[in-house]
């Protein structure tokens, strides 16, 4: 049977194609955007906006510290409890929510496409086992590649070519999608108790930061990935970080990209776009990052905008946690992962009264509004560290109304008006522009839109999302309303989401990159690599690789070798 | 004045599995304004269904009440297995006749609880306000956090006619508790805030606190040995020793106070 | 025959992975590799022969599906049913297994509410700085064994990952680590250890604390006795973890199980978090059986929660000491219970047992065993990591996949579940017509 749907009337906001807020109707057949249907079953959308599905370039949903954070917070657990359905599962947790509520709010929400932003390579069947049990959402993982032993051997005796095999066995071993760099070098240093700022030769390897990030970037084009090298890099959180950070993005400048994207992206960049050299002198350098991103085309990032309230904080960057659990005394799980990489977990609470917060909470949205171009950068809260997702119609609000936050300033800590530049910028976002950070340039720079994410073209999934406001719509409460519960989600086809209610659970796809690399060079690095796992890891070389069981509905994207 | 009696039908509890019921939702602030045929289709959870009250217990509403504060619930019948009485309170009063289930009187924020019984574990959990009356003995947890948080107790004032259990007033912020009996072990752990007193014996009190006051009228077996004594002092014509504490908590946070005679 | 290698042992907690097992005739024949104990699990024996039902005292053989919707019918009946095991089967299983227990409002409970369900309350109040295994072993020349005895109860945990192993900056073995255990008698693995530590029962906490004051510093105030250790003994022991590079401490039952319970683990975390000040130091549970990590993962990435989750309201509460398995049948709560891979029979007190036999009981297992005797449904399954494929978790949380060694006419835990969880949906379907 043929499933047609006709979305009639609705005003459409669809950047990848240019659709800048035309009354337009959307034809779908089988799960996909047609040109036109016969005999469709008709959704009104009349004066209501409506947009591709959502994706989510950078959250952690899925995977071993997600899962330590929910398992060592049942005080966050009890927060969002809501009893089965028909439909759902029972749900539980606001910052760390279970995996079924994971898939129902960014649902509701009107996200289809959620990165999960770090998967520990020997944890990876993990991550797969969550995201399988993730329902609606189509997802993807990031494999951790650069604190590995492999990697700082080859960036040591300078050998891209391996190190590119490398990659390739690890990208297709992991199901992952892409490089995933976390405090490169730092995190290494962490499992003694150290950490390495970008050019501190990492303990015992002889490398630095630098060398491992410039090393992965060029190993990374040397593919046809469709995303570049996704970056947390050094400091993170440390006053004064902002020119580590412009130091970072500089080390890939020349390298060139397969495609029309940049060679790096920046994430959670709230979070390193920090000036002054302590907690006491900090201040905003949103102004110096945005600057730079404005100048330049190698760099997207996206923003690590931070929500008020509690939340539980998670990375592969162990120091970074370590001194955050130190600022607090709560609670701290860290578990360093062999010859890989680390984590480290620890709850905060985000607070207007706090001078250091309320700094936190400006440069993010100081970034969105300073960053002249839309297509650089994404919305995020690099879910959970700066906030929950749930947070992100509090920040589409705030981007679309300048009255919203001086209201909010005005309830914070009076730093704002002396540390910050937020309360100068008049800047408003219009819904353009948020579809741009929040589906379109995040589809394109994960080169998902070559794969039917992000858009609404004809072939593309048929991923919509219909909001209950008019594109008129001023009002701030109004707009974080309707940003947070769609009046329809529709996931390939099939509506899952009616009136802010689930109405739908289907699965979701996984998708993953198979980078192919000549055999020769494959076996070369096989050798380095088998013999690792002979001396040094503790579970066997071919109990290694996820097995297929792991992705029951995948989606495979070839990466072959650039000649 | 208005006192609605709620006795627990003997059959509830009188087959082979004792299933507990919960009555978050009998509470005085909850019922006031409801007449007796009212309060009998209030719903409550019997193990995993719900029920209507006068299906469990024999109900009868005996005067009139102007405001929640004149509204008084009299629990009878076996109370082993009723759990939550008073979790929620706000205002007026609950007189439990008989030994009582877990948390009764959790997140209470007003109003009084008489148990004329023990109470079993987590009795006052996380307690804003509001006075609790166990005249027998609790069990472990009384007046204690929620798993994972870390803040209990926070106010109000409970008393405890015999012994207590394990963790009393674990992470306890504010208000006050008196035991009259024993305490297990690890009363007032994580304390930071708020006062202690037990009447009788305690084990290892006091660990991990950063503040708030503990006093032990009677003996302490296995005291910590991570507190300073810092000299003696005189309460109620008596001599006690006080140490500061807990050092296990490094020097910086170590603001509890501990008092042994 | 057949070799086949990287075999994963499904017995405990390290699930070792570089087994190598020979087959003939779809039996194993030969194990190399394994501890004693791994290789007679490995090697089979007495099974469930048939699914059965009991009546008038007695199992009667039945077929799969009159077993089947035996259990679904005193499942859908139960107004608060305990589903309870979990460990000893895969991730697979255990996610069915939390699907029913929703659609049937039960409390979902697995074997760590008995072992290391204090350390998991532990965690959940400090949290818990870590690692996995082969940090370890390329890593630490400090290795304390705390209340644990590896030495009797994981055979192969000192020489895969620990104080026997070799790694990167450990290229010599033992030679230049140190070994410290406390433990309340001088155990076989006492006997290994450069500092034995003999503490009083029930004085951990005690220790813990005054371990704590001496890494911050404060000597003054800690006692000349503690726990029954000399001060200077303990001071010893604080130098000697301050001077090491890397420093582990596994504990086990020892501590999670006497006066303290669950409290000692976060004094012993407490001591971890200290020690962390001066050098890099983790902690790590001993934990038993092979995937009782997994469950835990299963259990809080589906409901939030680890162990002793109450669906009955329809959302997830957890409060183990409440909703633990053995706290409700000493209180007589349960009114149905199912027992999957696991034997409460043999490890759950008189007074749970006694209650047990009032109501009916579902067992689902490969093995027969006390439990079996008191069952009213029996169902035997395939063994998973010999017979049947799927996840577990090892101690340290590393994701492991089993392999399927030989064929078998039984069917698999998650395919029971899933036939339970059919009927039960079919039952209510009907109720609610
Ligand atoms: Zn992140």
């Amino acid at each position: 049977m043929v499933e047609e749907l006709l979305i009639r009337n609705g005003v459409v906001y669809d950047p990848i194609n240019g659709v800048n807020g035309e009354k337009k109707d959307i034809c779908i057949r089988d799960g996909k955007v047609v040109e036109e249907v016969r005999n469709p079953k008709v959704i009104d959308a009349e004066g209501r906006v409506v947009m591709p599905g959502g994706v989510d370039i950078h959250a952690h949903i899925a995977g071993g510290k997600v899962n330590a954070g929910r398992l060592f917070r049942p005080e966050d657990g009890r927060k969002g409890r809501e009893a089965k359905t028909k439909v759902c599962r029972a749900q539980s947790g606001y910052s760390v929510p279970n995996t079924f509520a994971t898939g129902y709010r960014y649902a509701k929400m009107g996200y289809t496409f959620v990165m999960e932003a770090a998967m520990p390579p020997l944890a990876a069947r993990h991550t797969h086992e969550e995201m399988v049990d993730i329902p609606i959402l189509d997802n993807a993982a990031m494999p951790l590649i650069d604190n590995n032993w492999m990697t700082m051997d080859y960036v040591k005796s300078g050998d891209t070519d391996l190190l590119a095999a490398y990659i390739a066995w690890m990208v297709k071993a992991t199901k992952g999608y892409g490089v995933k760099v976390v405090n490169p070098g730092g995190t290494e240093a962490w499992a003694w108790a150290k950490n390495c700022d970008l050019n501190d030769a990492v303990p015992y390897f002889d490398v630095t930061p630098a060398e491992i990030v410039k090393s992965l970037a060029v190993a990374n084009e040397k593919f046809e990935m469709p995303h570049s090298i996704h970056v947390h890099g050094n400091m993170l959180g440390h006053p004064g970080n902002y020119k580590v950070t412009t130091s970072t993005y500089d080390l890939v400048k020349g390298i060139t990209p397969y495609r029309d994207r940049p060679t790096m992206h920046a994430t959670h960049t709230q979070f390193h776009s920090y000036g002054g050299t302590t907690w006491r002198d900090f201040e905003s350098k949103a102004g110096a990052i945005a600057d730079y991103v404005n100048k330049n085309e190698h760099v997207s990032i996206d923003l690590g905008s931070v929500i008020l309230g509690d939340t539980t904080t998670m990375t592969a960057d162990g120091p970074m946690e370590y001194s955050l659990y130190q600022i607090t005394g709560r609670k701290w799980t860290n578990h360093d992962v062999e010859l890989e990489t680390g984590s480290g977990i620890t709850p905060f609470l985000y607070s207007g009264k706090v001078s250091v917060h309320t700094i936190q909470w400006a440069i993010g949205q100081e970034l969105a509004l300073l960053i002249k171009d839309p297509w650089k950068l994404a919305l995020t809260t690099d879910h959970p560290n700066a906030g929950p997702f749930i947070g992100y119609p509090i920040i589409i609000s705030m981007l679309m109304s300048k009255r919203r936050r001086d209201e909010s300033a005005a309830d914070m800590h009076k730093v704002i008006y002396d540390r910050a530049e937020l309360p100068s910028i008049d800047r408003e976002y219009d819904l353009y522009e948020i579809a741009i950070i929040t589906r379109g340039m995040t589809a394109k720079t994960l080169g998902l839109h070559e794969h039917g994410k992000g858009h609404l073209g004809v072939g593309a999934d048929a991923d919509v999302a219909i909001y209950d406001m008019s594109p008129e719509e001023h009002d701030a409460g109004k707009i974080q309303k309707a940003f947070l519960n769609t009046k329809y989600t529709i996931k390939g086809g099939e509506v899952v989401v009616k009136d802010g209610e689930v109405v739908a659970a289907p699965a979701g796809r996984t998708f993953f990159v198979t980078p192919e690399c000549d055999s020769k060079l494959m076996e070369e690095m096989l050798v380095d690599l088998k013999a690792k796992f002979e001396h040094y890891y503790s579970v066997s070389f071919n109990n290694y690789p996820v097995q297929d069981a792991y992705v029951p509905n995948p989606y495979e994207i070839k990466a072959p070798w650039r000649s | 004045m208005q006192t609605i009696r709620l006795k627990l039908k003997e059959e509830i509890t009188s087959g082979n599995a004792k299933i507990p019921i919960d009555v978050d939702s009998l509470t005085p602030d909850k019922l006031f304004g409801k007449n007796e045929a009212e309060i009998k289709a209030v719903k409550v959870w019997w193990g995993n269904r719900e029920e209507n009250t006068g299906d469990l217990f024999d109900v009868s509403v005996e005067g009139e009440a102007g405001s929640v504060e004149e509204v008084k619930i009299v629990m009878e019948g076996d109370l082993s297995r009723v759990k939550h009485i008073g979790d929620g309170m706000k205002a007026g009063e609950i007189e439990a006749i008989g030994d009582v289930d877990m948390h009764c009187g959790a997140m209470m924020t007003g109003g009084k609880i008489t148990v004329r019984g023990n109470a079993d574990c987590w009795a006052g959990r996380e307690m804003r306000g509001g006075e609790l009356i166990i005249e027998g003995d609790a069990g472990d947890n009384l007046c204690a956090m929620y798993r994972g948080e870390m803040t209990g107790m926070t106010g109000g004032k409970v008393t405890v006619g015999g012994n207590a259990g394990e963790c009393a007033g674990q992470y306890m912020a504010g208000g006050e508790i008196l035991i009259k009996g024993n305490t297990s072990i690890l009363t007032g752990l994580n304390m930071k805030g708020g006062k202690i007193t037990i009447e009788g014996d305690a084990v290892m009190p006091g660990a991990d606190m950063t503040g708030g006051e503990i006093t032990v009228k009677g003996k302490v077996l296995d005291m910590m040995p991570s507190f300073r004594f810092v000299g003696t002092t005189t309460i109620e014509g008596e001599e006690y020793k006080k140490y500061i504490g807990d050092l296990a908590m490094t020097e910086k946070r170590a603001k509890g106070v501990l008092y042994v005679r | 025959m057949v070799e086949i290698t990287d075999v994963v042992c499904s017995l405990c907690g390290c699930v070792c992975d570089d087994i190598v097992v020979e087959v003939e005739d779809n039996k194993v024949t030969k194990v190399k590799g394994a501890c004693a104990v791994g290789k007679s699990k490995l090697m089979g024996h007495g099974r469930i022969e048939s699914p059965a039902i009991r009546e008038n005292g007695e199992l009667r053989d039945c077929s799969y599906d009159e077993a089947i919707k035996e259990a679904a019918e005193i499942l859908a009946a139960a107004r608060r049913p305990l589903l309870y095991g979990w460990s000893s089967t895969v991730c697979e299983a255990d996610k069915v297994g939390i699907e029913l227990a929703e659609e049937i409002g039960a409390v979902i409970d697995n074997t760590a509410s008995v072992c290391h369900g204090p350390s998991v309350l532990a965690i959940q109040d400090v949290g818990l700085p870590s690692c996995t295994l082969g940090e370890v072993k390329n890593r630490a020349d400090l290795v304390i064994y705390w209340g644990a005895n590896p030495a009797a109860a994981h055979a192969n945990h000192m020489k895969r990952y620990s104080y026997i192993s070799k790694g990167y900056w450990t290229e010599e073995g033992k030679k230049n680590k140190k070994l410290i255990v406390v433990d309340v008698r001088k155990t076989a693995t006492a006997k290994m250890a450069d500092v034995f530590l003999q503490i009083e029962q029930g004085k951990d906490y005690l220790v813990f604390s005054a371990l704590r004051a001496l890494l911050y510093g404060y000597e003054d105030v800690v006692p000349e006795v503690v726990g029954g250790i000399p001060k200077k003994d303990l001071l010893e022991t604080v130098k000697m973890m301050k001077e090491a590079k890397f420093g582990i401490i596994f504990f086990g039952m020892g501590v999670t199980h006497t006066r303290g319970r669950h409290n000692n683990i976060v004094n012993a975390i407490q001591t971890t978090r200290a020690a962390h000040t001066h050098t890099k130091f983790n902690i790590m549970p001993m934990r038993g059986h092979y995937n009782v990590a997994g469950i835990n993962q299963v259990c809080t990435w589906e409901t939030g929660y680890p162990f002793a989750v109450d669906l009955s309201r329809g959302y997830a509460w957890y409060n183990p000491g409440e909703q633990s398995a053995t706290d409700l049948l000493i209180r007589r709560e349960c009114d149905a219970a199912l027992f999957i891979a696991s034997d409460p029979g043999a490890h759950f007190p008189g007074e749970s047992i006694r209650h047990l036999a009032k109501i009916p009981v579902i067992q689902i297992d490969p093995f027969p065993n006390p439990t079996t005797e008191f069952a009213n449904v029996v169902i035997p399954t395939a063994i998973s990591g010999i017979e049947a494929e799927g996840n577990v978790y090892r101690m340290d949380n590393i994701p492991i996949r089993l392999r399927k060694l030989v064929d078998t006419e039984y069917m698999a835990d998650e395919e029971i579940l899933e036939r339970i969880l059919e009927e039960v949906r079919a039952i209510k379907e009907k109720e609610g017509e």
